[in-house]
């Protein structure tokens, strides 16, 4: 497990997502990288029931990479609390359905292939909600480093060459406060739910 | 009893056995459902009893003739077409009679044609004292079958007493205590295999318990009368399971035995003590040989099934009785199985009744007999004791730490290796290498602490190690020096491999061919000597001018790099050069400043300029005075710095 950065990629006008995938697949595997199969990280909200008072937000995700975890953050007004469980924690919610109520149709998930470049791993997923196309997700992972500030500017570098210099000198807002900590898996939960939750709020267009 | 027993009871086998197979597999036959069993019951009624008792008040009560045609239907007609049948029939029959007594109560109400008189019974003769005689009769009768028991039990036991025979029923129950028995009929059948402990394997170990007839009893007796007495009892067991066996493993060094160790019982550890015909053979320790001899056939036939199913690089052997997997490069790992039956001394083909070797090499013994005793133990062990769910709902079967998985986030690779699961073989070719890769890296470092005497190597291996891993650290130092200058280093040994940690902090890999640690040491040893003469150097006052532990100058060294360095007395006028070459061994060069060769020539011709310091000249190190090289060197800088 090392350090993670998700970047989201513009889609150029009158362009679609297949066509993104497949130019940054050809960058990547002329850079010398392997497809080592596909990804996929889902999200799902789950909204508390009025009567509890006032209404929170639970994400419930998964991610490919720890096939084992559920990945469950809570949102409330300030704080986010995050737990990780493990599979039984999905028939937990299934039981908690009268006080947690599903928003079905914004279930949004990013997916696609997954390549290995050295010590590098490089993830391009195409985010959908309800099958309707949202943008591209760009996950890149630096395996040997555990520390962001170590590491963000040879991210950064890599992104650059893989990207474009549309890339930001600063790093994700999430990692800015954990320069200097040990990076864990749900950092990396925490910086795809930040880019769901804009695709959600359709700030972004696809 | 007074003191209270344990004895296990368990339920018979409720289900008929059905088929055996070759293998020895019992099928057994399926329970009957719900319906098969009320079927299987109700046929078994017996209606006729009934039906008779039935018949006589009929014929008592009254004298009417119409029911007597119904009797005589046969019952047994149209048998066997449907389990119900006969039960139909039963109940068809019933119906009608009862139909006709309706109709013979109606017939009698109506007191028309019929009327009901009571009838006087015929007075019983009451002759009691025939009776009383023929109770008497019975009773003695009775009385005399029991006396005679009686008679019989204490007269054997009046004889088991005078002629000192062991009790038959003690021994029984000695037996249970340690032994799981069950009653079949008229037999006691014991079972001595593992199933309980959680072994799977389907050789089954019945043994079936009898007493021992009387005069056998009393010829043993008479053999031996200062020994224990003989039991009443006498266990049989099944011919396969008799006599003795032993796992032996053998590493072998193209075609030279290095280690033996055997596998078998700590009681017995010969084949040859243990005698074919074991009547006189206590019962505990002839059923205790009987349950090694299954655990270790158990124990090879896993190991074979295991070296056929791994794909190893240099493919696992199994012939016959034996195993051979390869260790290391040109060294077999053999494992045997020895069983000596008794019968037959053709089945030892393992030569396990040779000598041990040494006193070093029998050391071992222990070891790898533990080693495979235990792992076989520890299977077992986990078929029997899963892991506690958590939570209690949880689901049943995987281990703690693949619970742990999903909320400590483990990746796919964590969750893959926690997959893996090793085999017993696998595991005991693992703790055979790691102890090749002990032995070598010992006899590497006694050697060299044999080899060297200056510096001094001393080297402490880590008593608490585990069968696949062990830790040596090394420590060099000159006696008398240790506390200006030590040097040490950590090996671990691993099972083809070692990690070693040097002073600073660079760690090595290095493979089973232990010529690298030997060259690693003795680069070691030469960086030592550098150091250590700068501390004594430091300690005398001496200026250290300059120091490089890889010198670009002089002839490649076959290992390493040359090292030097040079230093300046207090007071400036005398230097000394040390170089070290690993292949040459330590020079050491003086020079001093206002030189005394100083001649003015033509083109030097200033005095001053005999500061300089002139040439380097070796000095004969074996020649001087000194224990060892540190000391040498203080004498040597003691010396010039003394104003002369």
């Amino acid at each position: 497990m090392g350090v993670t950065v998700l970047q989201q990629f513009h889609v150029p006008e009158n362009k679609t997502g297949t066509y993104v995938i497949e130019l940054l697949t050809k960058r990547i595997l002329a850079l010398g990288a392997t497809q080592q199969g596909q990804f996929l990280v889902d999200c799902e909200s789950y909204l508390s029931h009025p009567q509890m008072g006032t209404t929170k937000t639970v994400h419930i995700l998964h991610n490919s990479e720890q096939p084992a975890s559920v990945f469950s953050i809570l949102e409330s007004g300030t704080k986010n609390i995050h737990v990780i469980a493990d599979g039984l924690f999905d028939l937990l919610m299934m039981k908690l359905s009268q006080h947690y109520t599903s928003k079905k149709q914004t279930k949004i998930e990013s997916k696609g292939p997954r390549f290995e470049l050295g010590d590098f791993c490089v993830k391009l997923g195409s985010v959908t909600m309800n099958q309707n196309f949202k943008g591209v997700l760009i996950e890149v992972e630096y395996r040997p480093c555990v520390m962001a500030n170590a590491v963000w500017g040879l991210l950064r570098e890599f992104l650059q060459g893989l990207l474009g210099p549309s890339v930001p000198v600063q790093p994700p807002q999430h990692l800015l406060s954990r320069m200097n900590e040990i990076y864990t898996p749900i950092d990396t939960i925490y910086q795809y739910l930040e880019h769901f939750s804009a695709y959600r709020k359709g700030l972004r267009s696809a | 009893m007074a003191n209270s027993v344990n004895i296990s009871i368990e339920a018979p086998i409720e289900n008929q056995i059905q088929e055996i197979t070759y293998d020895g597999q019992e099928i057994y036959q399926a329970p009957l459902s719900m319906s098969e069993n009320l079927a299987r019951l109700a046929q078994k009624i017996d209606f006729s009893k009934t039906d008779d008792e039935f018949c006589n008040i009929k014929k008592e009560g009254e004298s009417s003739s119409e029911s007597k045609s119904e009797d005589d239907k046969d019952p047994g007609y149209q048998s066997s077409l449907w389990p119900w049948d006969s039960v139909r029939n039963k109940l068809r029959n019933a119906l009608t009679e009862v139909c006709v007594l309706a109709d013979v109560l109606n017939i009698a109400k109506e007191k028309r044609y019929m009327v009901l008189d009571p009838v006087q019974p015929e007075p019983v003769e009451s002759r009691q004292m025939v009776q009383v005689y023929g109770r008497k009769k019975a009773l003695a009768a009775a009385a005399a079958v029991l006396l005679a028991g009686v008679e019989r039990l204490r007269a054997s036991e009046t004889m088991r007493m005078t002629r000192n025979m062991p009790d038959f029923h003690i021994d029984l129950l000695r037996l249970r205590q340690n032994w799981r028995l069950k009653k079949v009929s008229n037999t006691i059948i014991g079972d001595l295999s593992y199933r309980t402990a959680g072994s799977k394997f389907n050789q089954t170990g019945v043994f079936e318990v009898t007493k021992a007839p009387e005069e056998q009893i009393a010829q043993a007796m008479s053999l031996n009368t200062s020994g224990p007495a003989p039991s009443a009892l006498r266990v049989t067991v099944p011919p396969e399971l008799q006599g003795v066996a032993f796992i032996s493993v053998l590493c072998q060094k193209e075609q030279e035995d290095v280690v033996t160790a055997t596998l078998s019982s700590s009681a017995i550890n010969c084949p040859g003590t243990l005698p074919g015909d074991g009547a006189e053979l206590h019962w505990q320790q002839k059923l205790e040989a009987a349950q090694n001899v299954l655990f270790c056939k158990e124990l090879f036939a896993r190991l074979a099934a295991e070296a056929v199913q791994l794909d190893a690089s240099i493919p696992h052997m199994v012939v016959g009785n034996q195993i051979m997997a390869t260790v290391l490069p040109g060294i077999q790992l053999l494992i045997g199985l020895c069983h000596n039956n008794g019968q037959n001394n053709s089945n030892t083909n393992v030569d396990g009744v040779k000598p041990e070797g040494t006193a070093g090499k029998s050391d071992h013994d222990h070891v790898l007999e533990h080693s495979l005793h235990q792992l076989l133990r520890a299977v077992h062990h986990s078929n029997t004791h899963h892991p506690f769910p958590h939570p209690a709902t949880g689901p049943l079967g995987p281990s703690k730490r693949r619970c742990l998985a999903g909320p400590m986030a483990a990746d796919r690779y964590e969750l893959l290796d926690m997959s893996k699961e090793q085999s017993l073989l696998e595991q005991i070719i693992q703790q055979a290498q790691h102890f090749f890769m002990r032995r070598r890296s010992e006899y590497v470092l006694d050697t060299i602490a044999k080899e060297v005497k200056d510096p001094l190597i001393v080297s402490h291996w880590n008593a608490l190690n585990s069968p696949t891993q062990s830790c040596v650290k090394i420590n060099i130092m000159a006696h008398g020096y240790d506390a200006v200058c030590r040097t040490s280093l950590v090996v671990h040994v691993g099972e083809k491999t070692l990690k070693c940690i040097c002073r600073d902090g660079k760690v090595r890999h290095l493979s089973y061919e232990l010529q690298e640690l030997r060259d690693l040491i003795y680069c070691q040893i030469y960086q030592h000597q550098m150091t250590a003469v700068q501390a004594v150097g430091r300690c005398m006052g001496w200026q250290l001018l300059a120091s490089s532990s890889h010198l670009g100058s002089g002839p490649v060294e076959p290992l390493g790099n040359a090292s030097s360095c040079l230093l300046a007395s207090p007071n400036g006028d005398r230097m000394i050069a040390i170089r070290c070459e690993p292949s040459v061994g330590i020079q050491v060069f003086i020079a001093q400043s206002p030189r005394k060769d100083f001649f003015s020539s033509e083109l030097v011709q200033d005095k001053k300029w005999e500061n300089l310091g002139g040439a380097f000249k070796e000095i004969k190190l074996d020649k001087m005075e000194g224990k060892n090289f540190l000391n040498k060197m203080e004498l040597l800088m003691a010396c010039l710095s003394s104003p002369s």
